[in-house]
């Protein structure tokens, strides 16, 4: 395997990761108890179920800068709620094919199922997902600095906040 | 030489000039909102339509960082290590393109902001070096009052150079000393007789301005009619409840204060608030005492009508743009609430 | 329509409607309480507002309601949303045949002022003021959302004032979301985020839609959570309509109030655009059709069919 971007490669990139408590978060635990090498991008949020998670949770991490968001839980049938994450999935597969009108790259987004037990495929759908938002490189910003955004891009400035 | 005629082709050129040492902002077209940005070569200028927004963001804009803090915490375990730096604004501006009653809006910003009693150090540091070029108005339009509220197509108060629109140019009038340095960097000609042409379109365009109300009337009937809910509730039944009227209004100036950051860095803001939102008066109690959108409105005609002018000699806050009007999703027209009041009788109540 | 409203009018408390606004280009909604308000009751292309957004807070009133094909869908989809009781409404329905957007006229006919007159005629609206008669093919000045109309006739209705219109054919043009679809995703966010630029966050948008029932709660306005800040710029203002886009999934009726709303004149029907197709794909279903259907994003299947399993 090549060397993992990461950390120590000093061009990380930020993704966030919402994990449900059940599941995907003690999948991610067995992977880390076993050893199993993963990229060191992803920062991982534990929710009690897929179900808690808002869409507008992930809207806000991308329109913050995050350069990919993963959402993980238990196989559809498996949730510890029963229902939260077949609620969730109809949720989630709509936010992902609502994102190409906003420009933001569906890409960036992921949701999945690894349970606890399956830490190798926990492994695997961090390495993936790392390695693919490796390629689409950092995610362009709404805004930073927005005088200098627009500048750039030879459009008229917002009325300045004359603060530099 | 105070008075000019300058080319409206000629126009960029003088902007050029002026933008050498001034931030100018000028009205440019955003598909149908026509708003002010800073100027710069290339830029495309909307000279005729009113602009959507009013030039107040320019002394006053929409968010106003008032200082910035960071808060480190402490390796030796003291008290962690605060840190807040107040951003005073620096601007030297050129408003171009501004109309009468624009630039008679900032005339109410200057007295709640700066006066004996309050100075808003962030507002003066806006306004004390922002210059104003104004356009005369030679077609009110139908939503148009200014008339009606002390001001008139033809306004010069406040402005620094006056331009009076005239066929392909504009008879240009220096007001004050700043406005007549302007000026000279302005490339025209003799205005002669055109200056008179020009000015009798403005006059005629006055006389063409709707019958006035009768604003001591309206501050009469106001008590009358505050805690008739029935009137409000009728006045107010269609508004929608949000914030257009009040954020492209040139003279509403209310304001939130927020801190916006985390716990370690971030910044306190001024924004924009308007007392059509229910957060407005929304206390930590939970209790709100203009919960219902009636009470909304009714203190925003108030404040325009009689509230700011029981404090300020009569001087209504209201300064007839229309802005209200054209923008409002549900077309309610203010002139026709304050018709409501004014022909208020509260005999057969 | 007057004689129906005239007949009921005693049985209720208000009905809205539309009237001339400040000029003949302008409708503006009209309560009508007594029979001599009836009167002013105007219909045709200048009633745009979805008188709708009224309904929610009237509740314990009862109601009549003067509605378009698309106003309708709003209050069946307010019905299916249980936010209304059905004994309480009285729906005065009529085919349309498409209103006005003024964003459009102004584009094609100028600056209008003073307008004395609006007539549609086959498919030319001519309007007159003192500038003189000017007119339009009716498909370059309508709002966009008639182009295709599959709603002209209101979906439920206790009245139904003149004769029910055929839907219009899928248009043959592409319609702003399509043409939109033709710019790379980096091209779209650079878009957005000029567009954004000049939003003022006056919430019009949102007041305007008959499916914001949130109202004084808005999720944009709650200092906790918070998912807004009061800064007006690009990415708050984009977070905000977001926000608007992700609760009016699977119940947004397509009334285009959002874009007609704004006062700075963003195209924010793109948006919504894009989530309604989105949930018509996945759910087979259009909102606001039904008020007995179950609510799309608030059940589910064990086994979706549209939706590609992630094992």
């Amino acid at each position: 395997m090549p060397a993992s971007p990461g950390v120590d490669s000093g061009n990380e990139l930020r993704i966030l990761g919402f994990l449900c408590n059940w599941c995907s978060y003690g999948g991610a635990d067995s992977a880390g108890v076993a050893r199993l090498e993963q990229p060191t991008d992803l920062r991982i949020i534990r929710t009690p179920c897929t179900g808690r998670i808002d869409p507008l949770f992930i809207v806000r991490a991308l329109i913050n800068g995050a350069d990919g968001v993963l959402v993980s839980g238990c196989h559809p049938g498996d949730c510890h709620y029963v229902e939260g994450n077949f609620h969730a999935r109809r949720r989630l597969e709509t936010l992902k094919r609502i994102l190409p009108v906003t420009g933001i790259n569906p890409d960036r987004f992921m949701y999945t199922w690894v349970s606890a037990s399956e830490s190798g495929r926990w492994q695997e759908v961090v390495r993936e997902f790392t390695a693919r938002i490796h390629t689409l490189g950092p995610a362009p910003r709404m805004s930073d600095t927005l005088t200098e955004t627009l500048a750039a891009e030879g459009l008229p400035m917002q009325a300045t906040n004359g603060v530099k | 030489m105070d008075t000019i005629f300058i080319q409206r082709t000629d126009i960029g050129r003088w902007l050029d000039r002026l933008a050498e040492e001034r931030t100018v902002f000028a009205p440019t077209r955003r598909d149908g909102a026509v708003v002010y940005r800073p100027y710069r070569t290339g830029f495309v200028l909307e000279l005729d339509a009113m602009p959507t927004t009013s030039p107040k963001e320019i002394v006053f804009p929409q968010n106003e960082t008032l200082l910035t803090y960071s808060r480190a915490g402490n390796a030796s375990g003291g008290a962690p290590k605060v840190e807040a730096r107040e951003t005073l604004p620096e601007q030297k501006a050129v408003i171009f393109g501004a109309r009468p009653c624009g630039v008679n809006g900032l005339g109410v910003f200057d007295q709640v902001f700066d006066n004996d009693k309050t100075r808003d150090a962030y507002y003066t540091a806006r306004r004390k070096d922002t210059r104003i070029i104004t356009f005369a108005c030679d077609r009110p339009r139908s939503t148009c009052f200014c008339t009606n509220v002390g001001g008139g197509p033809g306004d010069a108060a406040g402005s620094d150079v006056m331009l009076y629109p005239l066929g392909d140019g504009f008879v240009a009038e220096a007001v004050t000393t700043g406005g007549k340095a302007m000026l000279s960097l302005a490339t025209g000609a003799p205005a002669g007789d055109r200056e008179v042409a020009a000015k009798a379109l403005v006059e005629t365009a006055r006389e063409a301005m709707p019958e006035p109300l009768e604003l001591a009337r309206i501050r009469e009937n106001f008590d009358k009619c505050f805690n008739d809910m029935e009137f409000w509730e009728e006045q107010s039944g269609k508004c929608l409840s949000c914030g257009a009227c009040a954020y492209l209004c040139p003279s509403c100036h209310c304001f939130n204060i927020t801190d916006e950051g985390t716990e370690s860095e971030g910044k306190r803001l001024r924004s924009w608030d308007n007392c059509m939102s229910y957060t407005f008066t929304a206390e930590a109690s939970g209790h709100n005492p203009r919960a219902a959108k009636a009470m909304r409105l009714r203190n925003r005609v108030g404040h325009k009508f009689v509230y700011f002018p029981e404090t300020h000699e009569g001087e209504v806050a209201c300064r007839g743009c229309g802005r209200c009007i054209v923008s409002c999703p549900s077309s309610v027209d203010i002139r026709q609430i304050a018709k409501a009041i004014q022909e208020y009788c509260d005999d057969d109540k | 329509m007057k004689q129906s409203i005239r007949e009921a009018l005693p049985g209720l408390d208000l009905v809205l409607g539309w009237e001339q606004g400040w000029d003949a280009l302008h409708a503006t909604p009209l309560f009508i309480r007594k029979a001599e308000d009836v009167d002013r009751l105007i219909l045709g292309p200048t009633c745009v507002q979805s008188l709708a957004v009224q309904l929610p807070s009237l509740k314990g009133k009862k109601v009549g309601i003067v509605v378009k094909g698309c106003d309708s869908r709003a209050v069946v989809q307010l019905l299916r949303e249980r936010l209304l009781d059905r004994a309480e409404i009285i729906l005065f329905g009529f085919g349309c045949d498409g209103v006005v957007s003024l964003k459009r006229l102004t584009k094609v006919l100028g600056d209008l002022d003073s307008v004395t007159s609006v007539k549609k005629t086959d498919d030319r609206l001519v309007v007159e003021s003192p500038d003189g008669r000017r007119e339009a093919a009716f498909d370059d000045v309508c709002a966009p959302k008639c182009l295709d109309c599959a709603w002209p006739n209101a979906v439920e209705s206790d009245h139904f004032a003149g004769p029910r219109l055929e839907p219009r054919p899928p248009a043959e043009s592409k319609t702003a979301l399509e043409r939109f679809e033709e710019k790379s995703l980096d091209e779209r966010f650079a878009f957005w985020k000029r567009e954004m630029e000049r939003c003022i966050r006056c919430y019009a948008c949102r007041n305007a839609c008959p499916m914001c029932v949130c109202r004084d709660k808005c999720l944009a306005v709650s200092r906790n959570s918070k998912f807004v800040s009061q800064e007006a710029n690009p990415s708050e203002s984009f977070m905000f309509q977001l926000i608007h886009v992700m609760h009016l999934a699977g119940r947004c009726v397509s009334c285009g109030e959002c874009e007609r709303a704004c006062p700075m004149d963003i195209p924010l029907g793109l948006l919504r655009a894009q989530s309604t197709a989105v949930t018509e794909e996945l759910f087979h279903e259009q909102a606001g059709t039904d008020p007995e259907a179950p609510l799309p994003l608030l059940t589910f299947k064990t086994d979706e069919e549209t939706i590609e399993e992630r094992d």
